[in-house]
């Protein structure tokens, strides 16, 4: 038996022959300055044993020279709480300390050599090899942990098995038989003693999640999937079906199982190929995209060739509908709108209803306004002849001439190709065909086929005697004679002067359906390129929740100026305050490096002007670059210029500036 | 279409997680080596790690990045109880170890007794908040009140679940109209069939959080939850890693129904159900827009999921994990319907209309020496139940893919064998 204290030496008794006679006692170890945590005999080895010691040492000694030990070395970061004898390895020696890790050590060798180091979560208390399993030993932990875990020490970061009985710190573990695998006997603080299965035991491997996915920005995928799942098929059959019956699985974690080797994980990033980039149409969309600063039918225009350039059609499309309801020459003004919605709705027909077969969810309600637009059809005869006049004025203010109204107006049935910005009817005509997809077409004629408002509506405009005959003939009966192509129609129809008012709800539900479908960026572009004509209809919750997406969007991108473009275009409080917050620049002065105080590019201190460019000496005046680590500066583009060359500050300082 | 480009990754263990940066061109890997690993895009594309160091004392199970406002800043949770925080320091730039970046931890969240196993930041407008989930089955949800202090963390909530938790997401939606939300999954394979998912929402009056929701359909183990990026919908959408993929929308009721104070009542409606990966899905994972869905399962593949205009969700495509040819006798996709989905009827009509509608992009051979391993293989979508012929097809294309194994050729070669970096 062999016995140790924390006192200064190991005790040495042996009892030879298993007798009670006490045969001799010797004292191994003089002048030890450390206290021992442990000792364990040799299993193979008679005469050896190991003990351990809270600095951090391990000593093997033979009971035959008990003066000085054989071996001696450092096996631990802090105190060396345990050591366990390999059962079948005669030259392994398992330890555990407090720095959380078991190690195994080959002491046949010369040198103590470290074969394996398993990290656990907590100092290690107890170490067991399990028998008839090489490579398995159990731990458990003096604090806070109150699990055991079976570990393989060939994996050692992953616990083979856990068991999770005790509720309260765990003091001793024990094998139950030498040759028997399957029963583990701990001893806990919470009084209990448990005998537990090895079967029974939870197995954090089968828990873990063995693959990593994550969508990157750009539509690349990144993906980590353990080896044996993404290894050719030969030598994932098996396996796979296993994982169909998690029954078999779970048992088989037996002795006998050979070890499949340290799991380790393929990793791959799937990456669109160059210039197929998923997500390139939303920040050439965003960069191209004019949203302020001309009229509102040449950004729409412009914002439709961009979309269609990008090969997005329908969102071209849109646009160009916009462009329609909003900037027809027949502009209704604002103070005249309670006047002319009722015939608007009558005219509007047809195109609202290209306008919902193209780009909404169909049956968006167009049957209820049909049936009302027949019955206001007759009636509005009288409004349209003043709207007529109204919309001489409005022509006017936008165009040269004061006859252009009248020009314009004969314009599409003398195929007269004006340069005016307003839409020109003969090139919409041509223009449309080419993104009307074919199937979206053959419905929307059907449906104006079906419905007579159109005609009945041109049948009255022809007897009215306020209409001028050439008028009437140059809105009516284009569409007729051009056998109902939808453009025709909705061409002669936005002729007749539409309030784009009738069209908001129309818009706004578009708009909604585009954020819907994930494409915030043509709801928030809309709302700012149409502005107070829609606003008002959209809660300002919505569009403020519409903003800070497309923002966020934006700064994934790095699309710093479109993202301020779009805040400063913003119209919600909330959002346009975002680009004033934080604007202050805390600047050193390049010359005495000190902080330099509110009062401009001149420091207080020195008195020299803070904003001289490095490379030419001169004051910047605009973009200011600097380096915050020296505080010198200049121009943007000859500091950019400078740094291609050198990286050294040019002010000569020496410092190694970083330009990025 | 899609390029496989392979990583030595160099984990000496399972990889449990992959997380980019807001802006894409990070990457972060986390592994049962109990390490993590950044990875930075270079110019021409290629994935350098400018970091590894040791984060724990066990298994990291999740990685996961902030808001770069608040700088350049990894949580991790692991095995070992805890989670942590990690922040980058970006040496002088006369450092002499230029380009190897320095991850200090900032703070160790230890309130967890059991091992934490999914953390999550919050979305920026919430502030700087984090909420990690543990096997106990408490959801926890931390704030830094002051931004510029990372090493400061006061736990502002605790939520029982009932259930050992795996999974957690939060809604991103910004609108004020959104209150916060996180949704839960737990992997609790017990038999008995309680639900696996549960939603709770922040309530303004008692300034808790309280139950929304629970998917009572849900009944298996659930691997990852993810809600959708937002992005101005009205609605939120979460997809679901179970047995099989699952996408649910949650329609909000207007308020003006409810009883108002109470937690948001919802309409809840699965819009898709695939088990094409024919076993465990292990992540769900949506594109930035919220339009597709990429899951992987245990069958080594990645699928891609997508609506159509009329919210049909169907399969866009199939990436073999390793990025190596689907190999000719592959059973993927006639196993599939014997299996037997729990919605034949959608599934069919979804399988019927999509078939045939993407293809195999050209393939030219790898260019030599180039990392450009190899062309994933976008497979047209799992036939319909009798798909011999499409089958068929699929062979013939992936037989003339049989050049040599492209993933040996660059592991031979390690990408960054760089030192361990032992993070402070």
């Amino acid at each position: 038996m062999l016995c140790a204290s924390k006192a200064l030496r190991c005790a040495l008794r042996e009892l030879p022959g298993g007798g009670a006679r006490r045969a001799g006692t010797g004292r191994v170890g003089g002048g030890q300055s450390e206290s021992v945590r442990d000792v364990q005999f040799s299993i193979r080895d008679y005469f050896t044993f190991a003990s351990t010691f809270e600095n951090g040492n391990v000593q093997l000694w033979d009971i035959r020279r008990p003066d000085r030990c054989e071996r001696m070395f450092t096996a631990h970061n802090g105190p060396v709480f345990c050591c366990d004898w390999h059962p079948e390895d005669r030259g392994w020696l398992a330890t555990g300390g407090r720095d959380k890790m078991v190690k195994v050590w080959d002491m046949t060798t010369h040198r103590a050599k470290e074969v394996h180091c398993v990290q656990t979560i907590a100092s290690v208390a107890r170490v067991k090899w399990r028998p008839e399993c090489r490579h398995h030993l159990a731990t458990c932990s003096m604090m806070v942990d109150h699990n055991i875990y079976v570990w393989d020490v060939r994996r050692p970061f992953v616990p083979a098995a856990m068991f999770e009985e005790h509720r309260d710190v765990t003091t001793g573990i024990a094998w139950r038989h030498p040759h028997d695998p399957s029963f583990l006997l701990s001893g806990s603080k919470d009084s209990t003693l448990c005998q537990h299965l090895f079967r029974d035991a939870s197995q954090p491997v089968e828990r873990a999640n063995p693959e990593g996915l994550c969508y990157g920005l750009f539509g690349d995928l990144a993906f980590a999937a353990k080896e044996s799942l993404v290894a050719t098929e030969s030598g994932r059959k098996p396996y796979t079906g296993d994982r169909r019956h998690p029954i078999f699985f779970k048992r088989k974690l037996d002795p006998a199982e050979p070890f499949s080797g340290l799991a380790s994980s393929a990793l791959s990033v799937f990456e669109m190929e160059p210039g197929s980039s998923s997500m390139s149409w939303f920040v050439d969309t965003a960069e191209r995209y004019a949203l302020a600063g001309r009229p509102l039918a040449e950004l729409c225009d412009h914002n439709a060739k961009v979309a269609r350039d990008l090969g997005r059609n329908q969102v071209a499309q849109t646009w160009t509908m916009l462009r329609i309801i909003y900037c027809s020459p027949g502009l209704v003004p604002t103070t005249n709108l309670n006047h002319s919605v009722g015939k608007g709705s009558s005219c509007g027909l047809p195109l609202m209803n290209s306008f919902n077969l193209k780009d909404m969810a169909p049956g968006l309600g167009s049957e209820t306004r049909l049936d009302r637009s027949k019955g206001d059809a007759r009636s509005d005869t009288v409004l349209l002849d003043s709207s007529a006049t109204l919309i001489t004025n409005e022509d006017n203010e936008e165009t040269e001439g004061s006859d252009v109204p009248a020009d314009y107006l004969l314009g599409d049935v003398e195929g007269e190709d004006d340069e005016l910005y307003l839409l020109d009817p003969e090139h919409a005509h041509s223009e449309e065909p080419e993104y009307v997809l074919p199937q979206e077409a053959f419905p929307l004629r059907h449906e104006i086929v079906d419905t007579p408002p159109g005609p009945e509506h041109l049948q009255d405009k022809a007897d009215s005697p306020h209409v001028s005959g050439n008028e009437a003939d140059a809105a009516s009966l284009v569409p007729v004679d051009s056998s109902f192509s939808l453009i025709s129609v909705s061409h002669a129809l936005y002729d007749s002067r539409l309030p784009p008012d009738f069209f908001s709800a129309l818009v706004c539900d578009m708009l909604r359906f585009y954020a819907e479908q994930g494409d915030v960026q043509m709801a928030v572009s809309v709302l700012i390129v149409l502005g107070e004509r829609v606003r008002k209809d959209i809660d300002e919750q919505t569009q403020e929740h519409w903003y800070t997406s497309y923002i966020d969007l934006l700064q994934r991108f790095c699309l710093w100026n479109v993202s301020n473009q779009v805040v400063k275009l913003s119209t919600s409080r909330a959002i346009s305050c975002l680009n004033q917050a934080s604007t202050t620049l805390h600047v050193n002065c390049s010359h005495c490096k000190r902080p330099m105080s509110s009062r401009g590019w001149v420091c207080d201190r020195c008195h020299h002007c803070a904003s001289m460019c490095a490379v030419c000496h001169h004051v910047v005046k605009g973009l200011f670059v600097w380096c915050q680590g020296c505080s010198h500066g200049g121009h943007l583009q000859h500091i950019m210029k400078w740094l291609e060359g050198s990286s050294h500050c040019p002010a000569g300082c020496g410092h190694l500036c970083e330009y990025s | 279409m899609f390029v496989a480009r392979s990583i030595a990754a160099d984990h000496k263990d399972l990889i449990h997680d992959v997380s980019f940066d807001f802006h894409g061109r990070r990457m972060a890997t986390c592994s049962s080596d109990q390490s993590v690993k950044v990875w930075d895009k270079s110019e021409s594309g290629d994935w350098h790690c400018t970091a590894s160091w040791k984060t724990h004392s066990g298994s990291v199970w999740r990685v996961t990045w902030a808001h770069p406002e608040f700088g350049q800043v990894l949580a991790s949770c692991s095995f070992d109880r805890t989670a942590a925080v990690w922040e980058e320091i970006v040496g002088e730039s006369n450092d002499k170890l230029r380009g190897q970046s320095h991850w200090v931890k900032r703070t160790t969240l230890v309130d967890s007794r059991t091992s934490v196993t999914d953390v999550k930041f919050a979305p920026k407008h919430m502030g700087l908040m984090l909420a990690t989930c543990s096997a106990d089955g408490i959801v926890r949800i931390y704030e830094a009140p002051d931004v510029m202090n990372l090493s400061q963390w006061s736990l502002q909530h605790e939520i029982s679940c009932k259930l050992s938790c795996s999974c957690i997401s939060w809604n991103p939606s910004s609108s004020r109209a959104h209150s916060p939300m996180i949704a839960v999954g737990s992997d609790d394979s017990s038999p008995n069939a309680m639900a696996k998912v549960q939603i709770f929402e922040y309530n303004e009056n008692t300034r808790k959080y309280a139950k929304a929701e629970t998917l009572l359909t849900v009944t298996d183990p659930v691997h990852d939850i993810a809600f959708a990026p937002n992005l101005g919908r009205s609605f939120h959408i979460l997809a679901i890693a179970t047995k099989d993929v699952r996408i649910f929308t949650l329609k909000p009721v207007r308020k003006e129904l409810t009883s108002s104070g109470g937690p948001t009542k919802f309409e809840i409606h699965i819009v898709a159900q695939f088990d094409n990966h024919n076993s465990q899905v292990w992540r769900v994972s949506w594109n930035i827009t919220g339009t597709v869905l990429a899951s992987s399962g245990d069958d080594g593949c990645v699928r891609l999921w997508k609506a159509n205009y009329m919210d049909n969700w169907k399969c866009t495509g199939i990436l073999k994990g390793n990025g190596s040819p689907v190999n000719g006798s592959s059973q993927q996709g006639n196993s599939n319907p014997s299996l037997g989905s729990n919605i034949p009827n959608l599934q069919n009509s979804l399988n019927g209309s999509s078939a045939g509608r993407y293809f195999f992009p050209p393939l030219d051979s790898p260019r030599a020496g180039s990392r450009w391993s190899s062309y994933a293989q976008l497979l047209p979508p799992p036939p319909p139940p009798p798909p011999p012929l499409i089958e068929h097809s699929c062979d013939a294309d992936t037989a003339s893919l049989q050049y040599p194994h492209p993933r040996r050729r660059s592991l031979s070669r390690p990408l960054n064998p760089l030192p361990e970096n032992e993070g402070v």
